[in-house]
């Protein structure tokens, strides 16, 4: 097992850095220059070069040819990726050319709303799409099924931006229940620890803040928890049924087990593998997708921020956003499967 | 009269404390008056006169639109700030006023919410471009000057007075005297001179390399040597003297710019490169305190009590972050937030007709036009440019798609730019003209396809388009839309649809994203029409049209062909514009300008399209709001009723 964690570890490596070729090519591929994209209508021409002077951009992508015809190794590698990589290395993400600070100090901030949201969403996908999935497998066919497949369907077919708007719009303008957005009140006080709003007031034992950061978790959880709540339930049913006609789930009945027991104990940890699998997917893609709903409810996320960038041409916050939002998707992925191993005894990793 | 109004506010005060039964609705007794508006009336100054205080307005607004439900001679305040003379409207008695003041809670204070669709980027302003920032950074530091309220004309803000010398190359500035940094060290001379060397002097210690300081190199031409003020001297704590190196006619509207606000040396000491950011803020003398900043959401400042013009009459302004246009606008009905800028014309139209909301359009600083490329054959006959002109329905566009606040351009600086040439007439929609011009021109069958004239190169050098290629006539439209040119695409299309109708053929054209587009026009490659237009900076109409047709650097300079400006090049325009930029004469300036503008006209350089006053939203609870054409908006009146 610990050989196997290595060996994905090591293996993660020149995952990473295909990543960072990838993101950093096809950023430098769509036209448009930063110093130009932040001066906007007035870019004067010797603005335009200190700015782009300023943040290397006037260097070479990946090799300068030119410096060593004048035997200067160092000017050789001074290029925009190795520098981005240099820097990598010792965890510098470098620093955003529009606000001119470290990428990090945002990061801090915005990596940890985007997980929250996300993992609240989850968990709430994850909490009515299985159980909608067991009974739909369980019942087949029965009017139980039919509701939570069409609801699934409808699920995974409404644009988030509409469904966003009609949340905000029922909840939030005419019931007045909800807040239209952001993550906390701005006349709330919370002593800010680990940026989990949620962790934070539970640890410092602030009960109105822990009631007014789940009010405004509620909205865009929702939202955001529509699409893979349907995808996960329609898997688990799926799953479910094929597993539900193994042989062993019939014997598991002829010992005369409960119906529950055969359900929860024998069928669904069976049944688990792929619906896990998807979990761990569409949590990376949540985090990484968060786009419409960080807009929709105001979510000072990273979604909304890399999408900015990206307009901005601010590359070393997509380089950096985008860099995490890989890393994370990876990881998730790596416990989903070494999740494998205690779901399936029959999986070893040596 | 303010004192005798304070034991109201206290009695009101007093009563909000008492339980509830004991402040019941505001009794209806009679005790009042009728009263027809005058001209130069206005609520607030009623109420002065009436219960000696101005704040009390909303008691008049109340009482009247009350009246005005059971009887149809009084008429309906809709929005405090608007009464027209004729109106007549109910003065309630003292007493009513007091009851439902009581009732409501005091009118000042209070918590005032503005909704926007971005975070700023930095705090200060000397180092960032966007308007967000300018937003939250001009409540809480002051330049030496500023605009006067709803114009751009500059007026003494930490300045008392600055006076030039006889041919304008010196500038000496009399300081406010007592005022504070909000940090409590002490505003002077030395202030204005740490901020400006600061600012000026790439090797200063607060001149960090990691900043770029692009509007001072842009405003004052340069750093260290190149800029024009060679020197700000201290005369003595409360008196500073600029030394310029030629005269510079903008230089007081330079001076009220947001960006050369300035902030307290102590605090760019102890916080260095994180002056501006969330946990340092902006430092100032201004009418508010910066109090919190919570990135991607909102920042919070507080009323300045101690503020040399007295304190705001509102305790707290929350600038919120909303991204989503609808979002934002589903905010404001629900109550969440007090006012916004930016909105669909949807909701616009929806916040007109809903009766809690009104809006409110921030005068034009800016105009929307569409430029040609002069490297193209056709488009250098002047004929060619007018039969364009004349075959676009100006108006019809505007009323279009700028809707209610946008205003026909007839020149490229707004009307309440001094300078604006009010004898222009503008371009007529005559299509008819615009075939007989065209056919005058050498084209009696229309046009479509046009002829490169010269080589057109990108910035490498590699040569993109070769003097003799043909090609279809293009029009650019913008990727996004701008604060000055609304819905680009429709408004391209029925540009185009309207040159078609006079036989001229264009082939729409999206260039790529903005930062794209920008860079092509920048390079020159935008090849055909384009769309683009400009926002001011500071008021002045160097601002506008020197930087556009001008920018010599001598009298007797050759203007060459600029190609960000699609290579247009008019040598008398650019003289002319030089003279004008070291003018003092206001005046003389005036006059050179009106020319500028005629002449541009009659050579149709360019097709001015319209400008737009940009509608803001609000919350009927709230009044006093003043939108600034340029700078940011003033909050220290607005009030916000219960």
């Amino acid at each position: 097992m610990t050989r196997y964690l290595l060996q994905r570890l090591i293996s993660l490596i020149p995952t990473l850095l295909g990543v960072t070729v990838v993101i950093f090519l096809l950023l430098r591929l769509i036209p448009g220059d930063p110093a130009v994209a932040m001066l906007g209508e007035h870019a004067a021409q010797e603005n335009v070069e200190r700015i782009r002077a300023q943040f290397g951009l006037n260097r070479p992508l990946f090799l300068d040819p030119a410096a060593l015809e004048n035997n200067d190794f160092a000017g050789f590698f001074d290029s925009q990726y190795l520098r981005f990589l240099y820097r990598l290395g010792q965890g510098d993400l470098g620093n955003s050319i529009h606000r001119r600070i470290p990428i990090a100090d945002e990061l801090k901030q915005r990596f940890p709303a985007t997980v929250e949201l996300s993992l609240f969403a989850m968990a709430l996908a994850v909490a009515i799409g299985i159980p909608a999935g067991i009974v739909s497998a369980a019942r087949r066919n029965s009017i139980w099924d039919g509701i939570s497949m069409v609801g699934s369907l409808i699920g995974v077919s409404m644009p988030i931006f509409w469904l966003g708007l009609m949340l905000i719009m029922l909840f939030a303008v005419l019931l007045n229940w909800f807040p239209i957005g952001g993550r906390l009140d701005h006349d709330t006080k919370l002593t800010v620890i680990t940026n989990f709003f949620l962790i934070d007031s539970l640890i410092t034992a602030n009960l109105p803040a822990l009631w007014d950061t789940l009010k405004h978790l509620i909205m865009p959880a929702i939202a955001l928890a529509t699409i893979p709540m349907a995808i996960i339930a329609r898997m688990t049913r799926s799953s479910m049924l094929e597993v539900l006609h193994a042989d062993y789930i019939r014997t598991a009945h002829a010992k005369g087990l409960s119906e529950r027991a055969v359900l929860i104990q024998h069928a669904l940890k069976n049944a688990f593998l792929p619906v896990i699998t998807i979990i761990g997917l569409q949590t990376g893609i949540l985090l990484a997708g968060a786009i419409l709903t960080e807009t929709i409810f105001a979510w000072p996320g990273i979604g909304k921020w890399v999408y900015d960038a990206i307009l901005g041409r601010d590359y070393p916050v997509v380089q950096g956003g985008t860099f995490l939002i890989a890393l994370v998707f990876v990881l998730v992925n790596l416990l989903v499967d070494l999740s494998y191993a205690y779901l399936d005894p029959r999986i070893h990793y040596d | 009269m303010r004192k005798k109004f304070s034991w109201l506010i206290l009695v009101a005060m007093i009563l909000t404390l008492l339980p509830v039964g004991v402040t019941a609705a505001p009794p209806q007794q009679d005790g009042g008056t009728a009263y027809t508006i005058q001209a130069d009336d206005w609520l607030s100054k009623l109420a002065d006169k009436e219960y000696g205080d101005p704040l009390a307005y909303p008691a008049i607004v109340y009482y009247t639109n009350l009246k005005a439900a059971a009887d149809d001679s009084f008429n309906e305040i809709d929005n405090p700030d608007l009464v027209e003379v004729g109106w007549v409207i109910y003065l309630p008695s003292n007493d009513e006023a007091t009851a439902f003041l009581t009732d409501t809670g005091s009118v000042a204070g209070g918590t005032f919410i503005f909704g926007r669709g971005g975070d700023s980027v930095q705090l200060d302003p000397a180092i960032v471009t966007d308007g967000e920032s300018f937003r939250v950074t001009g409540q809480c530091l002051e330049p030496l000057y500023q605009y006067e309220p709803g114009s751009t004309k500059p007026i003494p803000a930490l300045a008392t007075k600055c006076t030039a010398n006889e041919n304008s190359t010196e500038w000496t500035c009399a300081l406010r005297q007592g005022v504070k940094f909000h940090d409590g060290t002490p505003f002077n001379a030395d202030a204005v001179l740490f901020n400006f060397d600061r600012w000026k002097f790439t090797d200063n210690p607060y001149h960090f390399a990691s900043q770029v300081f692009e509007y001072y190199e842009y405003m004052w031409f340069g750093f260290d040597d190149d800029s024009i003020i060679s020197s700000v001297e201290k005369v003595d704590d409360y008196t500073v003297k600029f030394v310029l190196k030629e005269p510079l006619a903008p230089f007081l509207a330079n001076l009220a710019m947001d960006i050369f606000a300035i902030s307290s040396p102590a605090a760019i000491e102890k916080y260095g490169e994180n002056y501006g950011l969330p946990e340092a803020g902006c430092v100032g003398t201004g009418p508010f305190k910066f109090v919190e900043w919570v990135e991607g959401d909102h920042i919070t400042v507080a009323a300045n009590k101690d503020y040399w013009g007295g304190p705001p009459t509102i305790d707290e302004i929350v600038f919120r972050v909303i991204p989503d246009d609808s979002a934002r606008f589903l905010a404001l009905k629900s109550g969440d937030i007090h006012g916004l800028e930016q909105a669909t014309a949807e909701d616009i139209a929806a916040a007109e007709a809903d009766p809690n909301l009104y809006v409110k359009a921030r005068p034009a600083l800016n105009t929307a036009y569409l430029a040609f490329h002069y490297k193209i054959k056709e488009l250098q006959d002047p004929n060619v440019r007018k039969a364009i002109a004349h075959a676009i329905n100006r108006q019809g566009l505007t009323k279009n798609f700028f809707g209610a606040y946008g205003e026909v351009a007839t020149n490229f600086l707004p009307p309440l730019v001094w300078g604006h040439n009010e004898a222009i007439p503008g371009w007529t929609y005559d299509p008819e003209l615009s075939k007989k011009l065209l056919a005058d021109a050498g084209y009696p069958d229309g046009l479509s396809e046009v002829t490169i004239a010269e080589d057109i190169m990108d910035a490498e050098g590699n040569v993109v388009y070769k003097a003799g290629d043909k090609m279809p006539l293009k029009l650019y439209y913008l990727p996004i839309t701008r604060f000055y040119h609304p819905s680009p695409k429709e408004i391209g299309e029925a540009q185009a649809a309207d040159l078609t109708r006079a036989g001229i053929n264009v082939q729409l054209e999206l260039a790529g994203d903005w930062p794209t587009y920008l860079g092509l026009r920048r390079n020159g490659l935008l090849v055909g029409l384009y769309q683009l237009g400009w926002g001011g900076d500071n008021g002045d109409p160097d601002n506008f049209l020197n930087y556009f047709f001008g920018g010599l650097s001598s009298a007797d300079a050759v203007k060459e062909p600029d190609p960000r400006e699609g290579f247009y090049a008019n040598q008398e325009v650019a003289r002319l514009l030089y003279q004008a930029a070291i003018n003092p004469d206001q005046a003389e300036r005036q006059a050179i300008y009106e020319k500028v503008e005629q002449l541009l006209y009659d050579d149709t350089a360019r097709l001015w399209m319209a400008h737009n006053n940009t509608p803001l939203l609000f919350s009927k609870k709230i009044s006093g709001y003043v939108p600034q054409p340029v700078g940011a908006d003033y909050f220290e009146g607005v009030v916000i009723a219960k």
